[in-house]
């Protein structure tokens, strides 16, 4: 039973993965900008509910403070980092250089303010029941479960039925035809980055109150979300979700065979097997650059 | 005092190795790693070794590190021929932090979290030597090697591939072999530093070669200049140089004095990057380079 055990854990920490994974393809998607302090998003979200929680503040305040802590942190980054690189070159490396020193500093400023190690709350959620003869679990894995399912759902409709987000899906298309069609890409890169980096928080809170959150997990978040937009295939939002469910379950699972140490390897072997064998991803078609 | 001044000059001379080695493929070969510890590690681990159970040679113990760098820096080289830029960086991000379980973990080799300990003191050729020579030449040797390669047909090729890797592949340059070769320089380089910090320390464990370190590496070769002979240099100057001058400020406790430093230069590497791309001592006429 140990194995089934292993892959409702996995499913759990899969759904969590997707959604952060779906934030940075989104933004990445939409706005070719490798934000590479979408983990930093999730740590002040995570950061924020447990100063709220430590405060007595009810859970869903808590939680919304983590929405908007992430939400404001995205936009911050979009008007005062990267528009202002993109305005005079903005290659890879310039905005990945900034992004990169951005997360440096908001990693030992947690630190330093909130002290270092792990911290997590402790509910009555995360508290685990026998379901099935050997096979543990808490209410907080239908909550994961129900949270994302909410949240895809949400967003698909959003992208396909509301006219901004068809004019975000143009705009990863072709942003100069959406300007030649005199929409504002500046107004709906903001929403891009609003929108994916709120994705990341629900992730964030679930996060603080299962296995608990230190001031560097930004960086396996960010390995997350990057080898599922690349596992997914790049401008899949679809392909991200899968990947980033898949990596949750793969981390998992081999746990049978390894020790918990080396579940960050597995997902890393995975990015690896697809970088050398099928760069451009399941979903994805040949990349042209 | 000036025992405390030859400590800090063998460390910021280790520290000019890396940041060249790393400036090597970020700066000419537009590869850009965030994995640079880890072949700065398996170098230190692979220099003490040799020191602890065959002969303290530091030629030895350099030649022996540089070798398993650079033989396993095939693992950076692969993934850097199937894809650029962003994905590269994902890929090299995954083995930093893969690299710092493997450090944790095997600890046959790497004497897990304890690390290895009583490394003897360095000799070249049976007679004891400072550590600091020998680094200043590896430094002056790695730096010599970068200026010739940079005016070379090799270093021409690499910043060809890295200005317009198709335009250079019409042209006949072997893409693959020079990314390879490049990768194995740099890594080779970087292990070269790592045999030297092992014996200099005569101590080495796996919290020198964590992520953070990678950062630190990258942040000296950003904030110097990236493509340029002397901008590495100086950026690890620099940088080693601010945890000494943060020490004589009182209102920062000891223990913070670490965040404080990464503090710094995380913003100094935005701000650079919103304002002034090229580095200090970067040419500002030239564009960076789009990898």
């Amino acid at each position: 039973m140990l194995f089934l055990q292993l892959l409702l854990q996995g499913i759990q920490t899969g759904a969590l993965y997707a959604l952060t994974a779906a934030g940075f393809a989104l933004i990445f998607g939409a706005t070719r900008i490798f934000h590479f302090a979408h983990g930093t998003s999730f740590t002040l979200a995570g950061y924020a509910f447990l100063f709220c929680w430590n405060a007595g503040i009810p859970w869903w305040a808590g939680a919304l403070a983590g929405i908007v802590a992430a939400t404001l942190f995205g936009l911050a980054m979009e008007r005062f980092v990267y528009r202002p690189i993109q305005r005079h070159e903005g290659s890879f490396f310039t905005v990945f250089v900034a992004a990169f020193g951005v997360a440096v500093v908001v990693q030992n400023l947690i630190g330093m303010f909130a002290g270092r190690g792990f911290a997590a709350v402790d509910t009555s959620l995360s508290r685990a029941t026998e379901v099935l003869p050997d096979v543990f679990l808490a209410p907080i894995f239908w909550i994961a479960i129900a949270v994302a399912v909410v949240l895809f759902a949400a967003l698909s409709a959003f992208l396909t039925r509301t006219h901004a987000g068809v004019a975000l899906r143009a705009l990863a298309q072709n942003p100069d035809l959406l300007r030649a069609y005199g929409l504002s890409s500046n107004r709906l890169s903001m929403l891009a980055f609003a929108l994916g980096s709120a994705m990341a928080a629900p992730a964030a809170v679930l996060t603080a109150m299962t296995t608990g959150l230190n001031e560097a997990i930004g960086h396996h978040v960010m390995l997350i979300s990057i080898a599922a937009t690349i596992v997914g295939g790049v401008g899949s939002l679809r392909g991200a979700a899968l990947a980033g469910l898949m990596l949750g379950v793969a981390e998992s699972v081999a746990l049978q065979f390894v020790d918990t140490q080396w579940a960050e390897a597995v997902s890393f072997l995975v990015l690896f097997a697809f970088i050398i064998f099928r760069p451009s991803g399941i979903f994805g078609v040949a990349q042209t650059r | 005092m000036i025992a405390y001044a030859a400590n800090l000059a063998t460390l910021v001379a280790i520290f000019c190795i890396l940041a060249a080695t790393l400036n090597f493929i970020i700066g000419f070969a537009g590869i850009f790693s965030v994995a640079h510890a880890v072949f700065f590690g398996l170098g230190a681990y692979a220099g003490a070794q040799v020191a602890l159970l065959l002969v303290p040679d530091a030629l030895l113990a350099c030649i022996v590190a540089a070798i398993v760098a650079g033989g396993l820096s095939l693992c950076l080289a692969l993934p850097a021929l199937r894809v650029r830029g962003e994905y590269f960086v994902a890929a090299s991000l995954g083995l930093q932090m893969m690299a710092t379980t493997l450090f944790a973990e095997a600890k046959a080799f790497t004497g897990g979290i304890g690390g290895l300990v009583a490394i003897p003191r360095p000799t070249l050729f049976g007679i004891e030597v400072g550590v600091l020579p020998l680094a200043l030449v590896a430094l002056a040797l790695i730096l010599f090697l970068t200026a010739r390669l940079q005016h070379g047909a090799f270093g021409r090729s690499l910043q060809s591939i890295r200005d317009a890797e198709s335009a250079a592949e019409a042209l006949g340059k072997n893409v693959a072999a020079a990314k390879t070769l490049a990768v194995a320089f740099a890594c080779a380089g970087a292990g070269i530093g790592g045999a030297l910090f092992a014996l200099h320390l005569s101590f080495v464990n796996v919290e020198s070669f964590t992520m953070d370190q990678s950062v630190l590496i990258m942040a000296m070769v950003i904030i110097g200049g990236t493509g340029t002979l002397w901008g590495p240099v100086i950026g690890a100057i620099i940088l080693l140089a601010l945890p000494s001058g943060l020490a004589f400020l009182p209102f920062i406790p000891a223990t913070e004095v670490g965040a404080v430093q990464q503090i710094i230069y995380g913003l100094a590497m935005t701000l650079l990057m919103v304002f002034r791309p090229a580095g200090l001592v970067g040419d500002l006429s030239k564009g960076r380079a789009t990898a």
